[in-house]
């Protein structure tokens, strides 16, 4: 491990910008970023599940808030959404006395809120889609071999969804990835974030954005070959019989 | 006698699509009143030697003239190409195809599909290419359908007013691929009747089809390919009632 | 009445950069993207693969970061060549980058990658049949392309294009990070100053929506005039 720094302090001897310093503002960057994203994707996943059978379900008042709540969601920039939780929970009457103030001081939690509340609305829409275009014959089985409405979903509608939503799904994970950035714009100090303070420090404009370019389309790719991997098994079923 | 040039004229066409050579060397020439068909199974050619004839297909040698005039080739980098786009557009304003899959443009009318090239290609102001039109769909059975778009229209309709289209260049060859494949059984004799009446008023044409009973009636030669080569060619009497080979005996012996 | 503060105008006039930066950058996107397309369809492989690479490369890297390179970056590339200019020439001259401008320019650029997509799918879906009627009749390629491709090209590319503008639209948010007084911004600057988030924040939210559905309408009643002649216009 030593030697390998001291090698990487090597290469980087003649190179005023990146030192060890700043690449360790990147690599909290990358943990940050990284924890951001795959947080509310998670939590966002897992929300969206009911609300996309909510969506589309019968019942007016249980179908209509969900739309209204995607409209808004899906109709505004995250940025506006970010700066109305944040600023929303900082300018509270006596928050920063609260007991609260401690999680809340950190920009992350109002991020996270924000990008939770974003992609669960993309991904409502994405599940209801998929749910929508279960073909009829499926369900039809189902209903004639007595599944019931609960037992249909989990064992038919769901699984087969799920796998039809996946590309669209991998769109959203990438988007979710590239939208992180404005996390940046509430200080805090995610990919994007580091390379505005190494831009402002040392006046680099190219070095410093240039290098997280290429470290964001590092994990866009990553992103790309593991969706394909998932698609290429969950979806095999769909491929016409070879020969 | 002062001679008018011969409509079509085609030498040696030879063609390849990768190793396979498709026509090997084929020429016909079309004079004016002619019906020439061009008979034989599918894989044959036939469709591709009449696609060289518009260069649709760029055939690798031999030579092509229309109205006379020999269309100039240069070598390019994947093979011979025209060398005067300028001509081919010329000629192919001479010539008018029919396609199988009639190939009407989705997003006009009927009518503005009679009027899109002759507006377009030929200059033709607008409100003559217009009445002319009007007659030609009157022709064709077509007359209340003008303002219909063609996925409103049967396979049929579709055809008649395909040939409408074609008409309305004043070609001098009208060339069919397969006009009538891609139709219903019951549309096809409305289609055959437009061509038949066609051939009637002494319109040059060269027609691709599996449509025996038109071949023999209509035509003034047929010609049979297989494998890219005439097999056998003459009036249909001789080809069609004698023929000479055991291959084109069993492609014209009633299937099963 | 809600209480702006005096902000109201401010509000009003960034609400108009929105749209007239939404707007400018959309026209140079599909110009880019018609561009694109015809690369990434040409038989050229210089051209294919620069396109490529620009699709590629715009839509593996955030908007925020492209922006910035572009707005910082690209200002200090024009003084590196006004400086270099002055020390050979001595003409001395001093361009400063607008946001505004820098703003049109990345967005342009970004959407341009996705237009390039969205019109070469379409242009891709048209029959072929179509096309080879046109050279059929004596067109010659641009007759083809003004009267047949790009007519039925448009009606594949609407859905897409569509979908392009509604996420244009929120993208122009961004110019704000780079201090173009586009609305949010303004917005930002009253939550702090009143600590009234809500007001501000909500408001600039209902001109999104409000922008949003009209583009909607508009862009239902464009699909229904290209889809003329296809059966289901509905």
């Amino acid at each position: 491990m030593d030697a390998l720094l001291e090698r990487l302090e090597g290469l980087l001897a003649d190179n005023s910008i990146f030192t060890l310093q700043t690449l360790s503002y990147y690599g909290e960057g990358l943990v940050t970023t990284v924890q951001l994203v795959f947080l509310s994707l998670v939590i966002g996943l897992v929300a969206a599940v009911p609300l996309a059978i909510g969506r589309g379900a019968r019942r007016p008042w249980i179908k209509w808030p969900i739309f209204a709540y995607t409209y808004v969601f899906r109709g505004t920039p995250l940025l506006v959404q970010l700066y109305l939780i944040y600023y929303g929970v900082v300018f509270v009457e006596g928050i920063q006395e609260s007991w609260l103030w401690v999680i809340l001081e950190e920009p992350f939690v109002p991020a996270l809120i924000a990008f939770t509340l974003n992609t669960a609305a993309y991904t409502t829409e994405i599940f209801h889609g998929a749910i929508k275009a279960t073909p009829r014959g499926e369900i039809e089985a189902a209903r004639a071999y007595g599944m019931s409405r609960a037992l249909m979903l989990r064992r038919i509608v769901l699984p087969s969804a799920f796998r039809r939503a996946l590309p669209a799904y991998g769109n959203e994970v990438i988007f979710m990835l590239h939208a992180s950035a404005i996390a940046s714009v509430v200080t805090i100090m995610d990919l994007t974030g580091a390379a505005r303070f190494v831009y402002a420090r040392f006046y680099a404009p190219f070095d410093a954005f240039l290098f997280v370019a290429a470290i964001y389309l590092c994990l866009t790719f990553a992103i790309l070959y593991l969706f394909r991997w998932l698609e290429k098994r969950l979806l095999a079923h769909l491929k016409p019989a070879g020969g | 006698m002062a001679a008018t040039p011969i409509p079509l004229e085609v030498h040696n066409i030879k063609k390849r699509f990768g190793d396979t050579e498709v026509l090997k060397g084929l020429s016909l020439s079309a004079h004016k009143g002619d019906v020439i068909t061009l008979i034989g199974a599918s894989g044959s050619g036939k469709s591709t030697f009449l696609r060289c004839m518009n260069l649709l297909e760029q055939p690798d040698e031999g030579e092509l003239l229309v109205h006379g005039e020999s269309v100039r080739f240069k070598q390019a980098k994947h093979g011979r190409e025209p060398a005067d786009w300028k001509q081919v557009v010329r000629m192919r304003a001479r010539l008018s195809m029919v396609f199988q899959s009639f190939n009407l443009w989705a997003h006009m009318t009927l009518l503005e599909n009679v009027i899109e090239a002759p507006v377009h290609v030929l200059g033709k102001p607008k409100k003559e290419a217009v009445e002319h039109a009007r007659e030609l769909l009157a022709r064709v059975g077509l007359a209340k359908h003008a303002d219909y778009y063609p996925a409103q229209m049967s396979g049929g309709q579709q055809q008649r007013g395909a040939i409408a289209r074609a008409l309305a260049m004043d070609p001098e060859v009208m060339l069919f691929d397969e006009p009538t494949s891609a139709l219903d059984p019951e549309l096809v004799g409305d289609v055959l009747r437009v061509m038949r009446d066609l051939a009637d008023e002494g319109r040059t044409m060269i027609v691709v089809t599996h449509e025996m009973a038109f071949a023999r009636d209509v035509s003034s030669q047929v010609i049979y390919l297989h494998q890219g080569v005439v097999e056998e060619a003459g009036a249909p009497g001789e080809v069609l009632d004698n023929p000479r080979s055991e291959r084109l005996r069993q492609f014209l012996a009633p299937k099963h | 009445m809600i209480d702006l503060h005096g902000y109201g105008p401010r509000l009003a006039e960034g609400a108009l950069i929105t749209v007239e930066l939404a707007l400018l950058s959309l026209l140079l996107a599909i110009v880019l993207g018609l561009v694109t397309a015809s690369a990434k369809m040409s038989r050229s492989r210089v051209a294919h693969g620069i396109g490529t690479l620009y699709t590629t490369i715009i839509r593996g890297v955030p908007d925020l970061v492209l922006m910035m390179l572009l707005f910082f970056g690209g200002q200090m590339g024009v003084n590196l060549i006004t400086d270099a200019l002055y020390d050979r020439f001595g003409i001395d001259i001093f361009i400063n980058i607008n946001e505004f401008v820098a703003g049109v320019v990345t967005i342009g650029l970004i959407f341009g990658a996705y237009m390039g997509e969205t019109f070469r799918g379409a242009f891709l879906a048209v029959d072929s049949g179509q096309i080879e009627a046109g050279r059929a009749y004596g067109m010659g390629p641009w007759l083809v392309f003004r009267r047949i491709r790009f007519p039925q090209m448009m009606r594949h590319a609407l859905p897409g294009l569509s979908n392009n503008w509604m996420v244009l639209l929120k993208t122009t948010a961004l110019v704000s990070v780079i201090g173009l007084s586009d609305m949010v911004r303004v917005a930002s600057e009253a939550s702090k100053a009143t600590r009234e988030p809500f007001t501000f924040m909500i408001i600039v939210a209902a001109i999104y929506l409000l922008i949003a559905s009209v583009s909607e309408w508009t862009f239902a009643r464009l699909q229904k005039r290209y889809s003329i002649g296809y059966g289901e216009v509905d």
